[in-house]
């Protein structure tokens, strides 16, 4: 059901919506789990057919009688999966009667393996009876959906917590509202921004906003969901801003082609984000720093408004951070030349820091109040986020590394302040996902 | 498949390290890549039959065109110029919707017709036409594989000019073309699937194994061909190297078929004298798997039935019962380095067995050793290839079960036209600022979402 026979996603980034419906009930279950900390189960398979015609096939080979049955797994089966097969074949093969023997008192050997190719796991049986040549057999059993398969989070203080995950690619996930637990979220892909309300424990998908665009999307697109004041989100994406109607209403996402800057630091539900090149303690309000983002590509021109003291550009960036100085703001920026530029108004120091492309600011009671969460930049596969504070222009670690199964696409703070959003795509299940990364003290 | 599959990106990623895996910083747009290659096409139609199907075919094809639908690593059809597809009539009917807003690099608008009439001259036996917005493709006999097909590369939408001249709609578009020399691509600023992050890609032709690695060695190529008998070396001076898993099938195949049943004979006793394991062993370095089958296990999934071992006894005991033998002349290509090893092996093997062989680089002779790359994950599409390809009877089906595919093929090689021998991987090697590039299922290069570190933006 959470399949389309037909019209498969294109690849990469660019993807329609099919099917939201029944989408939305797979996801409204994965979300559901996630939210319960449960694990996300892989789906059983029902071998039980395959194994019982596998079985009749080997039978009309040899006939009912002595035999000894070898097995092999070629597969990617695990080996809960495929001992669960060889049992259920060899049940099978009993109730046809099979009599299981050593090699000595066997009129027939059959060795069985459990191979698989790109659409169905295939089991093979070569039936040897005598000096002549083997008798092959085969049954083919469609592979089921891939399972998905979740990592615990670490027991640091930084912490992770799935939100929601889909096959689709998205590029921000934003709550709108929460009660202990998300109840109205929105989620943004390159075509739309999907809204789904948790009714009775079950997420429903509320709607589906279109976004219009003439232009193509630049490859590694990004973008990004900001929940309004008097309104319920707007969107950012390259070359194109959408502003929704006031809340309450159907969404309609009114877009236009702009090169409006975007906020890299904005305060909405709690007083934390600083104006840029402010000198003041942060204060609450609207957008209170922005960026120009460049229309046909992945990062941030530098152009900044308003200027964070004399530089109103700084060198092009893919993300940027914030530390609250008594006296003046430290801004943080991710540059597209490898290094980390550190802007205090007066000064650019650029450092080289073990540090990926993205990070955001989070505003806490632990430490000394403010942290950057920051992707760490390495060879692994997997990527890793962790918190610094900076107590000058060094960045000190307080979190050991959270992991996450896959590669970050995006990492900003959420509008509550205290929070992050990173999404992810798990390199194991091939799906997107959307994990809160908040810092406990406590631990 | 993933799984299958991901055995082998694993050993590749392990040998890859950050070229793949660097995923924690962001891709930076901007700078040329450079890339050498063995091959030195005189074409770049990919339905130019007088071009042969390589991987290097398929990397230049990727580049710069696009098919109405794509398969992606885990074997799944997915949509490239068409935004859906669905079948009728009992799959005797396809019908593409073309995806709106796609131009070709010349600025044309892509249409159904101008799509139509690219696979019309890919495939003049098919019955296409356009309708609107959408492609159809009309068969006598039930086609449940045909998307799989329309991802080849053969079936690239062009648009061809009345020279003949082809334009696509891929990432890159021709800057510069020296057939058989050079080839200088620039990014497609308005490619429908976003602007490649590379500004160019330069890519010289024709070089061999060695001079490639030279010009990775001295920084003048960021990607390179590695021969499949040089990746274990090559690995082990820990380079950086990235490998397909088999999908190039070498085999011997007689130039006709079987006319008597001595011959019969005779050509299995060679079938079972040659000593797979030592060739590749020795001669390939470890590379590939020795196969007997004409399709690999990771897309048949019951390739290892077919027994790879040498036996020299049965092997004599054949030739025994023949009552002449005559030598065969075995062809191979002269500018394939390992082939006249492996050839020159394979007579051994065979002299041990009472056959005589004489291996030949003229293209007439009685046997050929080829290298036939797979046409598709699909297995069904995969061995109608190589069927066409070696000139075995045409089969009569390419659907089917795994057990139905299995006993096409039991049937094709007990003609005794074909000996497989191994399955060989795409190798290539890259310099440490080229990320985000990979290789395909098809063998080809992934340069479309390609990087280069440090680049100007």
């Amino acid at each position: 059901m959470c399949t389309a026979v037909y019209n498969s996603d294109i690849p990469e980034i660019i993807r329609k919506s099919v099917n939201r419906a029944s989408r939305s009930a797979c996801m409204s279950l994965i979300f559901l789990a996630a939210l319960l900390g449960g694990s996300l189960l892989s789906r059983a398979a029902d071998w039980n057919p395959a194994e019982q015609q596998l079985a009749r096939k080997i039978v009309a080979a040899t006939g009912p009688g002595a035999v000894l049955v070898t097995f092999e797994n070629r597969s990617s089966l695990g080996r809960r999966d495929s001992d669960a097969v060889k049992n259920g074949i060899r049940s099978a093969l009993e109730q046809l009667g099979i009599r299981f023997v050593k090699a000595e008192q066997a009129a027939a050997t059959v060795t069985i393996s459990l191979s698989e190719n790109p659409t169905a796991y295939v089991w093979v049986a070569q039936v040897r009876q005598g000096a002549t040549d083997s008798t092959v057999t085969m049954v083919s059993v469609p592979r089921s959906g891939r399972s998905t398969v979740a990592r615990d989070s670490m027991p640091i203080s930084l912490r992770k917590t799935l939100l929601w995950s889909q096959d689709e690619p998205f590029l921000d996930l934003a709550i709108l509202e929460e009660n202990g637990t998300p109840t109205h979220i929105a989620v943004l892909n390159a075509e739309a921004v999907n809204l789904y309300r948790n009714q009775g424990g079950k997420w429903q998908q509320e709607q589906a906003a279109e976004i219009s665009h003439v232009r193509p999307w630049p490859l590694d697109l990004r973008g990004r969901l900001i929940p309004g004041k008097d309104h319920v989100l707007d969107v950012y994406l390259p070359g194109v801003t959408c502003h929704s109607g006031a809340a309450g209403a159907p969404v309609t996402l009114n877009c236009r082609e702009t090169e409006d800057p975007w906020p890299i630091a904005f305060a909405l539900n709690s007083p934390v984000f600083p104006s840029a090149g402010s000198t003041d303690r942060p204060s609450a309000g609207g957008p209170s720093a922005a960026a120009f983002f460049a229309p046909t590509r992945n990062f941030f021109t530098g152009v900044l408004t308003p200027a964070v003291g004399k530089f109103s550009t700084v060198p092009k960036f893919y993300s940027a951070a914030f530390v609250p100085r008594d006296k003046y703001t430290l801004w943080i920026f991710a540059g597209t030349d490898g290094r980390v530029h550190m802007v205090d108004g007066m000064t650019d120091q650029a450092s080289k820091f073990e540090w990926g492309s993205d990070m955001a600011t989070v505003k806490t009671s632990c430490g000394a109040g403010w942290q950057v969460l920051a992707s760490t930049a390495g060879v692994q596969p997997q990527d890793a986020v962790r918190a610094y504070e900076f107590p000058d222009r060094d960045p000190a670690g307080v979190s050991a590394a959270v992991e996450f199964p896959g590669a970050i696409s995006a990492l900003w703070t959420e509008s509550r302040g205290d929070s992050a959003a990173a999404i992810v795509r798990n390199r194991e299940t091939g799906s997107y996902e959307a994990y809160r990364l908040d810092l406990a003290c406590s631990q | 498949m993933r799984h299958i599959v991901s055995i082998w990106l694993a050993v590749s990623s392990l040998l890859l390290g950050a070229l793949i895996a660097n995923a924690e910083t962001r891709p930076q747009y901007g700078g040329t890549l450079h890339v050498t290659m063995h091959a030195a096409p005189l074409s770049l139609d990919p339905a130019d039959t007088a071009v042969p199907d390589t991987f290097a075919q398929r990397s230049l094809a990727s580049l710069l065109f696009d098919t109405l639908v794509t398969v992606d690593d885990s074997g799944h059809i997915k949509a490239a110029l068409a935004e859906s597809w669905q079948a009728a009539r009992g799959n005797q009917r396809w019908t593409f919707r073309i995806r709106h807003g796609v131009k070709f690099h010349d600025g044309a608008p892509l249409t159904a017709e101008v799509a139509a009439a690219s696979l019309r001259f890919a495939n003049p036996s098919w019955n296409v036409s356009a309708e609107g917005d959408t492609v159809l493709i009309d068969s006598d006999a039930a086609s449940p594989e045909l998307p799989g097909e329309i991802a080849l590369a053969h079936n690239a939408i062009l648009k061809r000019d009345a020279d003949n001249k082809v334009d696509g709609t891929g990432p890159f578009h021709v800057l510069d073309w020296q057939p058989a020399k050079r080839l200088t691509l620039a990014a497609n600023e308005d490619c429908w699937r976003g602007r490649p992050f590379l500004d160019a890609i330069e890519i010289e032709m024709g070089k061999s194994f060695h001079d490639q690695m030279t010009a990775l060695e001295l920084g003048k190529a960021e990607l390179v061909e590695v021969a499949p008998e040089q990746t274990h070396r090559f690995s082990q001076d820990g380079r950086r190297l990235a490998s397909s898993a088999p999908l190039e099938l070498m085999a011997l195949v007689f130039a006709r078929e079987v006319s008597s049943a001595d011959e019969k004979m005779l050509r299995e006793a060679l079938r079972w004298s040659i000593d797979r394991g030592s060739i590749r062993n020795v001669l390939l370095q470890g590379a590939g798997q020795s196969t007997a089958g004409l399709l690999p296990s990771w897309v048949s999934g019951y390739g290892f039935v077919f027994p790879t071992e040498a036996d020299l006894s049965k092997a004599r005991q054949l030739r025994g019962q023949a009552r002449t033998a005559p030598a065969w002349t075995v062809g191979y290509d002269s500018n394939d380095p390992v082939a006249r090893l492996v050839v020159e092996r394979i007579t051994l093997n065979a002299r041990d067995a009472g056959l005589t062989l004489q291996p030949s680089s003229l293209s007439a002779s009685d046997l050929r050793l080829v290298r036939i790359p797979l046409a598709s994950s699909d297995a069904g599409i995969a061995l109608a290839d190589i069927v066409d390809r070696t000139g075995l009877p045409a089969m009569k089906t390419r659907g089917g079960s795994a057990e139905d595919l299995y006993s096409t093929e039991q049937s094709l090689l007990a003609a005794e036209r074909v000996i497989p021998l191994f399955q060989l991987p795409a190798s290539y090697a890259a310099s440490s600022n080229l990320r985000n590039w990979a290789v395909r299922l098809d063998g080809s290069w992934g340069l479309a979402d390609a990087s280069l570190e440090n680049a100007k933006p």
